[in-house]
């Protein structure tokens, strides 16, 4: 810059005007560069194994599609994280967004916390009910994707869950499994399996694969015994003695003398570690897992076999639910008919639902396949029994669950409550389970409390709709 | 073609590109954050008035409090054991009959070249039961220790501060190592001429000398302590961990407003927090005024 005082004036230097020049042609470029037009349909997901599960079916579909005078799908596979933040900013600012995508069960809360006309999804349930779709698939599937009575999503599951267990040592050790029915015969014949093997005043073998820390694994527990964090009209009903009764259980099990249970997380080395040297007997499987087990611990195969859920009492609910997925379609989408189109194809189609079954060890929520020959087939890593209709089986008990924007906060306050209960038991070496139900009711009227504080603060969402 | 500009204008111009930026980008979310945090809103098209509201629920809200208790329980430990032990190192490192001083400088930075995640990945690892390095080697070193100590589970603020310890000693260390290096030699010679001791040298010369950086070294401290956010998030699995004993005022901010949707009063923590640490950075040029 060439300063000259005497003129009162500046002039810029040829530097200035090339830095200048830099800025107005970039500029001009940015705006000119042309934005790719987004061609068909955009589909997206957050899970790695659907993606790959669902490209070749995509393929299928865009081989087609011009013949057919519809338009092409292109996927797109984002954390699960992301793809909700960036739905939520497109449903808020109504900017466009995928045609179609898959929410998991854990984060679609966040999506009916709102007024409902504000919800992005297309509301299916005049159509669901119109194509008989509603009997047509399991009816419990539908109750995460469910707000205020309206259905805004398609599931994809219905994720039972089963106890699976490592068949070699039962077998060793010479158990019946046959003879435990409720959670209570689980912990007194399977017993002699608890082992010290190195000596050290530590067993080395436990029973089960839970913890008190998890909060999958409290919300298993409590749904199949028949609790719930909220009620079929989305009332808070963390207090109740159901729940008790299961906190109370789940900490006896994890501490003192009576202990039966484990740590040894999903999805971590270490946990797969501990499950091949046989430090854990048994887990807890919904179907999805039973895919994740078979591609991660090979070395299991043949030695592990399903049963259903131990009950909580004689003649209860042998299966829970743990997981799930939906399809919505965003109510911005530029093509409603092409792209329900293209979600029947994928969720409700025999051909489809037999690769997810032989890809991932899903079942279909479609009863009417339920009866198909592919979940018959017998399977060497589940030492030739056929997980397929093993789950179908257990599909009917499958738990409703619900879909409040606060069943993320109750899960995690009672968790907080399952906490501050194996305290409690520590502190006053106290392990009965009937000597730890007053507590645990107690700390969750506290946490019941807590949601509900947090609730009240929600304008949108008026008595009777979803408090 | 010769475009003039006068002296008074000329500079109002060349910082407009930056004031349109930091206005478009900085002012204007500020502003609006201010609006939202008192508001009920569920995006621009909802959006309830609540006044103070969300102030005064937040300040009845035992969350944000064990939050904030977590923060400051994080933030003691980093002034109170991290910069020591970045100060120890410093003074080592700072000896001149120290063999090797250019590789243990290395060897202690470098773990701050790693990023925060990849520490909260490594250090989940090393503080596994059963299967983690220290459980492991506290166990073959000493039997009777439990294997399955649970770090993770009922330890989580010693097991972040070890973390954070790890990662941030060094970086301390490279501000302290540059003040001493500028405490005059000759001074400190001439105390020892006059028989002051390693400690009196210490005290009265070299920590003097070094105030204006430690001071600067604790306000960064405090700073960052107050956005701890990536290392307990990612070591407890997305969560705050058992008893939300990980819970900071940031990782608090982010559940109430991704999570749980609620972004007038994520807003209202957000403007809290921006408080709390503008209170920091007023008391740290109170006390460096103070020194001059």
């Amino acid at each position: 810059m060439c300063i000259r005082p005497r003129r009162a004036y500046i002039s810029l230097s040829l530097g200035a005007w090339i830095i200048i020049g830099i800025a107005l042609v970039s500029t001009l470029v940015v705006l000119c560069w042309p934005i790719p037009q987004r061609r068909g349909l955009e589909f997206w997901v957050f899970s790695r194994t659907h993606a790959d599960f669902y490209t070749p079916v995509i393929a299928d579909w865009n081989r087609s599609a011009p013949a057919d005078g519809v338009p092409e799908v292109n996927l797109l596979n984002i954390s699960s994280d992301a793809l909700c933040r960036r739905a939520m900013s497109g449903f808020l600012s109504n900017t466009p967004l995928a045609d179609m995508m898959e929410i998991e069960r854990s984060q679609i809360g966040q999506f009916f916390s709102g007024p409902v006309n504000d919800i992005g999804f297309t509301d299916l349930t005049d159509r669901l009910h119109k194509e008989g779709i509603d009997t047509a698939l399991n009816e419990p599937s539908f109750g995460p994707w469910t707000s205020r009575g309206r259905v805004y999503g398609l599931p994809h599951d219905v994720h039972p869950v089963m106890l699976a267990y490592r068949a070699d040592l039962v077998e060793a050790a010479g158990i019946d499994i046959n003879q435990i029915e409720t959670w209570d015969d689980f912990a007194r014949i399977m017993k002699p399996m608890i082992q010290d093997f190195d000596g050290d005043g530590r067993p080395d073998r436990y029973l089960l694969n839970l913890w008190y820390t998890n909060p999958d694994s409290v919300e298993m527990m409590i749904l199949q015994a028949g609790g719930n964090f909220f009620d079929a009209q989305d009332r808070l009903v963390v207090a109740s003695e159901t729940n008790a009764r299961v906190l109370a259980t789940l900490v006896s099990w994890c501490e003192g003398p009576n202990r039966i249970a484990a740590d040894t997380p999903e999805f971590s080395a270490s946990g797969n570690e501990l499950r091949l040297k046989g430090f854990v007997v048994c887990s807890l499987m919904p179907d999805w897992l039973a895919g994740v087990w078979k591609s991660d611990l090979p070395k299991l195969g043949g030695k592990i076999k399903l049963r259903p859920l131990p009950t909580w009492t004689k003649g209860g609910c042998q299966t829970s639910v743990w997981g799930g997925t939906m399809l919505g379609i965003p109510k911005n989408t530029k093509d409603f008919s092409a792209a329900w189109n293209f979600v029947q194809r994928i969720y409700l189609s025999e051909s489809v639902a037999k690769q997810l079954y032989q890809t991932t060890t899903i079942i279909s929520p479609v009863k009417a396949l339920w009866k198909s020959d592919f979940y018959d087939v017998p399977e060497p890593y589940f030492s030739g029994q056929a997980p397929g209709r093993l789950y179908i089986n257990l599909a009917p008990q499958v738990p409703r669950r619900n879909s409040s924007p606060y069943n993320t906060l109750a899960k995690q306050r009672v968790l907080d409550a399952t906490i501050a209960l194996r305290q409690w038991a520590v502190a006053n070496k106290t392990y009965e389970r009937t000597a730890l139900e007053p507590v645990a009711q107690k700390l969750l009227q506290e946490a019941q409390a807590q949601v509900q504080r947090q609730m009240n603060r929600n304008t949108f969402l008026t008595p009777g709709e979803a408090r | 073609m010769r475009c003039r500009l006068s002296p008074k204008t000329a500079p109002y111009v060349f910082i407009a590109p930056f004031i349109l930026v930091f206005c478009i980008f900085t002012a204007y979310p500020l502003i609006q954050s201010m609006f939202l945090s008192a508001t009920q809103t569920y995006g621009p098209k909802s959006s309830t008035f609540v006044g103070m509201a969300n102030f005064q629920y937040l300040l009845a809200d035992p969350f944000f409090w064990k939050a904030l208790k977590n923060t400051a329980i994080f933030a003691a430990a980093s002034v109170f054991i991290q910069l020591p032990c970045a100060l120890g190192l410093a003074l080592l490192l700072n000896r001149s009959d120290l063999k090797g001083r250019a590789f243990m400088r290395l060897v202690f930075f470098s773990p701050s070249l790693v990023g925060l995640v990849f520490v909260a990945i490594i250090f989940g690892l090393i503080f596994e039961k059963r299967t983690g390095l220290l459980n492991v080697t506290a166990h073959r070193l000493m039997p009777t220790f439990n294997i399955d100590f649970p770090w993770l589970q009922e330890y989580v603020m010693p097991a972040l501060i070890i973390a954070s310890l790890w990662m941030y000693v060094g970086f301390n260390m490279v501000y302290f190592l540059a003040a001493l290096q500028n405490v005059s030699k000759d001074l400190l010679e001439a105390a020892a001429v006059d028989g002051a001791g390693p400690w009196h040298r210490f005290w009265h010369i070299t920590v003097p000398a070094i105030r204006p950086v430690a001071t600067f070294v604790v306000l960064l401290s405090l700073i960052g302590s107050f956005q701890l956010f990536e290392l307990p998030y990612i070591l407890l699995g997305n969560s705050a961990g058992p008893e939300n004993q990980g819970l900071t005022v940031v990782m608090y901010l982010y559940q109430t407003g991704f999570e749980i949707g609620d972004l007038g009063y994520a807003s209202a923590i957000g403007w809290l927090i921006a408080i709390l640490l503008g209170v920091f950075a007023v008391t740290q040029r109170l006390l460096a005024k103070g020194e001059e």
